[in-house]
Order: C-alpha cells, then sequence, then structure tokens
C-alpha cells in the first residue's frame, strides 16, 4: 500500500492476499449441485458444480479416482468442501474433499449397498424362496389403506376365488413411518396361524416413492417371516429390495392377487375332470374283469365266483363295494355335476352336462348289462346244474341234462326233455 | 407316484393340495390301465375321498375381509427404531 496524492493505494497481490485470508477463516459446508464440464486429470479434477450460477470446483486426483461412484456431467452430487480464493487468477473455487452421489443417485447407491448386505446375508438366496400354497386359508394383505393397489387386488382375488377370506392391515407406503409400520404390519400377520400367505402391495412410483421397500426394517421383516411373502410393489421396472427378499415378485396387484389364490372355476373343472376318470377308470376295470372271464352277459360276481379267478371271499368283499361304489356315481355324480353347471360358466356348464351325459350313458350301459336286470323284467337264465355255465342254444343241450333256471325270485332245477336241437 | 394301495396312509390330507396331489395320483395310477377290479375299486374309493376333500375345503372358503391399520397395531417390544444410519459411503 502506498500513499498517491492522499490515495492509498494497493498492489493487486496485497488485495489478493487480504481476499485469501478472509476466505481462509470458512469453514467446510456441503453444497447440493449438479455436475457440470468434468475435466479429469491425473493431480487435479476441475468441474463446474451448477445450480443456478455456478461455482468452480477442483478435487484432488488421487481422492477422486478412489470414488465409489464417479459422477459424470449432469450427475447430481453432494460435494463437501470449502472456497478458496486463487490469488494467481483472482478467482474463487470450491476445493472438494468428498463427493457423492445425490438425489435418486444417492438413494440409488443406499439400495445397492443394502442390497449388498443383504445378498451377503444370503437373503435374496433363491434357496431361500417358498412356493405359496395353492388354496390359502387366509390371505395376508399389507398395503395402503385407500388405494388402487388395494381394489385391485381385491377384486381380482374375489374374481378368482369367490370365498377368498382376507386379512388386510393398512400401511402408509412411504415417508418417514412407512417403514416401520409396513414391518409391523408384516409381524402381525405372520403371527396369524390361518394365513398362508402375505402380500405387500404397492402402485408404482419414482425411486423415491419406493424408498420404504427398500428399507432394511421392511427386508428385514419379510426375510423373517415364516409365511411366504408375495411383493407386489411398483411396476414391472421398478424393481425394489422388497421384490428381491420376498418369496415370490410380481409386478401388479392383480398379478398378486393369480399368484395367491386358485381360479375357482379352473380348480372345480380340474376336480370333475378327476371325477369322471375315477368312474370311467372303474368302469373300464370292471369291463375289463369280465371280458376277461369270458362272460360278458352274466352277472359279474357269479361269473367270477364260478370261474374261481377270485377267491370267494374276495369277490364277496369286492362285489357290495363296487355295487356302493357305482351307486354312489349313480346317485350322486348327474345331481353333482347339475349343481356345479348352475354355477359355472356356459363353456364350463356345457362341460359339466357333457360329463354327467357320459356318467348317464355308462350307468345306462351298465343297467344293460346287468343280467339282473333282465330277469327282473321275466326273462330267465339257464345253466347247466353241474358247470354253472349259461346255456345260450337249445342245441347245446341234451335231453336229460341237468339244468337250473335262474328267474326273478329264486333258481329253479330242471331236466332238459326232447326238443328240437 | 407313490404306490397306491394300503400303504397309502389313511385320514384325510393335511392341506388342500396334498389331497388334490393324491388325487392326480390315484386318477393317473386308474387311468394306466394296469389296475385288477380289487384295485380299481379301492382306488375308486380313495379317488372319492380326496375329491370330497377337495371340494369340502373349497365350499368351506367364506368371503370375508377384516381391515386394521399398522398405527392400531401394538408395537412389537424388540422393534427397531426407525432407521437413522450414517450415509454408506
Amino acid at each position: 500500500m502506498k500513499l498517491v496524492g492522499g490515495r492509498r493505494v494497493f498492489s493487486v497481490e496485497e488485495v489478493s492476499a487480504r481476499l485469501a485470508r478472509m476466505f481462509e477463516g470458512l469453514r467446510s459446508f456441503w453444497v447440493e449441485a449438479e455436475i457440470q464440464d468434468l475435466r479429469p486429470a491425473r493431480s487435479q479434477v476441475r468441474f463446474t458444480l451448477r445450480g443456478e450460477h455456478v461455482l468452480d470446483a477442483s478435487m484432488n486426483g488421487i481422492v477422486y479416482e478412489r470414488l465409489a461412484h464417479k459422477p459424470a456431467d449432469g450427475t447430481l452430487v453432494h460435494a463437501y468442501g470449502r472456497i478458496e480464493f486463487w490469488r494467481a487468477r483472482g478467482q474463487l473455487s470450491m476445493r472438494v474433499e468428498r463427493l457423492e452421489p445425490a438425489g435418486e443417485g444417492l438413494l440409488r447407491a443406499q439400495v445397492e449397498e443394502l442390497r449388498r448386505r443383504l445378498e451377503a446375508e444370503g437373503l435374496l438366496a433363491a434357496s431361500r424362496k417358498r412356493t405359496p400354497p395353492l388354496l390359502p386359508r387366509r390371505v395376508g394383505l399389507v398395503t395402503s389403506a385407500e388405494g388402487a393397489a388395494r381394489d385391485d387386488f381385491l377384486t381380482n382375488v374375489w374374481a378368482r376365488l369367490p370365498g377368498a377370506d382376507v386379512a388386510l392391515v393398512g400401511v402408509p407406503v412411504q415417508g418417514d413411518e412407512a417403514p416401520r409400520l409396513i414391518a409391523r404390519a408384516l409381524r402381525h400377520l405372520d403371527a396369524l396361524a390361518d394365513v398362508d400367505v402375505i402380500v405387500v402391495a404397492r402402485g408404482g412410483g419414482s425411486l423415491e416413492d419406493l424408498m420404504a421397500f427398500n428399507s432394511e426394517a421392511v427386508c428385514r421383516a419379510v426375510g423373517a417371516s415364516r409365511t411366504p411373502v408375495v411383493s407386489a410393489v411398483g411396476h414391472e421396472r421398478d424393481v425394489t429390495l422388497c421384490d428381491l427378499v420376498a418369496d415370490l415378485r410380481v409386478s401388479t396387484p392383480s398379478a398378486a392377487a393369480a399368484a395367491v389364490v386358485p381360479s375357482q372355476e379352473a380348480l372345480e373343472t380340474h376336480l370333475a375332470d378327476a371325477h369322471e376318470s375315477l368312474v370311467r377308470g372303474l368302469l373300464r376295470a370292471r369291463g375289463r374283469a369280465a371280458e376277461a372271464l369270458g362272460h360278458r352277459s352274466a352277472a359279474l360276481a357269479r361269473a367270477l365266483r364260478g370261474r374261481g379267478e377270485l377267491a370267494g371271499d374276495r369277490v364277496d368283499r369286492l362285489e357290495p363295494r363296487l355295487g356302493a361304489a357305482l351307486a354312489r356315481v349313480a346317485a350322486r355324480a348327474p345331481g353333482e355335476l347339475a349343481a356345479r353347471g348352475a354355477s359355472l360358466g356356459r363353456a364350463a356348464r356345457a362341460r359339466s352336462e357333457a360329463a354327467a351325459g357320459r356318467v348317464e350313458r355308462a350307468e345306462a350301459m351298465l343297467a344293460l348289462l346287468s343280467p339282473a336286470r333282465t330277469v327282473a323284467r321275466g326273462y330267465a337264465i339257464v345253466r347247466d346244474a353241474g358247470t354253472d355255465r349259461v346255456v345260450a342254444a337249445a342245441a347245446a343241450t341234451a335231453p336229460g341234462q341237468e339244468l337250473s333256471i335262474e328267474m326273478r325270485d329264486g333258481r329253479l332245477a330242471a331236466r332238459a326233455g326232447e326238443g328240437e336241437r | 407316484m407313490s404306490t397306491p394301495g394300503a400303504a397309502e396312509p389313511e385320514g384325510p390330507p393335511p392341506t388342500f393340495e396334498e389331497a388334490l396331489r393324491r388325487l392326480d395320483e390315484v386318477v393317473a395310477r386308474l387311468e394306466s390301465g394296469e389296475v385288477g377290479l380289487e384295485e380299481a375299486v379301492a382306488l375308486f374309493e380313495r379317488g372319492q375321498g380326496y375329491l370330497a376333500a377337495c371340494r369340502e375345503r373349497l365350499a368351506a372358503a367364506q368371503r370375508r375381509i377384516e381391515e386394521l391399520t399398522a398405527e392400531s397395531l401394538p408395537s412389537a417390544p424388540d422393534e427397531p427404531p426407525e432407521e437413522a444410519g450414517e450415509p454408506p459411503f
């Protein structure tokens, strides 16, 4: 400083030194800004921190190289450092010591860090995944008490299984309280003995909206649940950690409904098919047995006994059961099928009627085959008294042959006489 | 497929899918065409039992909904406090 004609005149160096001293006293601070004009270099990385205004910044090249998440132009960051005054150029610049992603980037980094930890603990392992039961006694649902997800899920569950029983716990799905309360809801439902599967549902949203489902509290509650958990959080592209820890991940609440309850119509069709198969199988086995004995037109039990192919007591034991089984088929099947037909859609009804028709035809065939029915109508069956074999033709008898005639009310011994043979 | 016949445990199977699985096994066995009349009757009877069990379970479902809010539930004594950890890097 010098005095020139009463003026105090400073040199540039004096000014910059004083400015530098002013800024030396400033503490380090965090600033949120977008990275721009990134110029990496080995010793010194220079860039611009942009808000509405801009701030020059630099960072030690070695520190920069060690960053876990290197920014690119446009990345929103939190930068920690202090303002320095560069005397030589008369410029202010931020000396950055720490640089971290902010906003979505920060959330993503947090999610990634938690994901690594959960994975290291084995909580994401495929071997932990359990299959939800086909027909749960009760379905637990954790979702927003008022929301499209709740309505979507319930509508679809009841469309598939009209008798579905749902235990719903309403939760806030975002905000500070959400992780704790979602975890609490999960624990509550897991503790209910008759809840066989739990669904966690939420519509899509930004990463920030979905953060509760990326929280450690929720992931741990899902991981600890003894009841299988189905996660339906966000849309196809939003995968949350809750999805990864859950036993099953689906992309929408309606898909969750399909995952946790069976379609009653499909199940009933399956059961009706099984019923038909049982009936057909029984009739086939009966037909085969009769055929094997060569006595298609004779009473089954008598034929079996007569040929001695099965021990008599087995036949005696079997015949009432077979009779009862067939009687059940006759008595119940058409009624059941008709009752079901009334409750199902047209296609299923047509199926049921066809099935009922098949059962009825099978019954009619059985009735036709039954010689007992024929005898009841007034016909008689003639057998050789010695062999008990049916005598179907006069030519097969000889005069004097001992015969046994089966009639409606019993048997009659007879002897063949002369005839036109 | 397990061997059908007397070896199969009696009594109602514990779950719906167990009943359904056994029903399907019985059907497959009966449809294989290799069963004698006696076994066919036994299979038929068992199949009817599983069928009845399945239908009973289906019919037992009563449409119901219970709605609670998480705020109304007691917090577990070991409920961890809200996360407030250090940033991970």
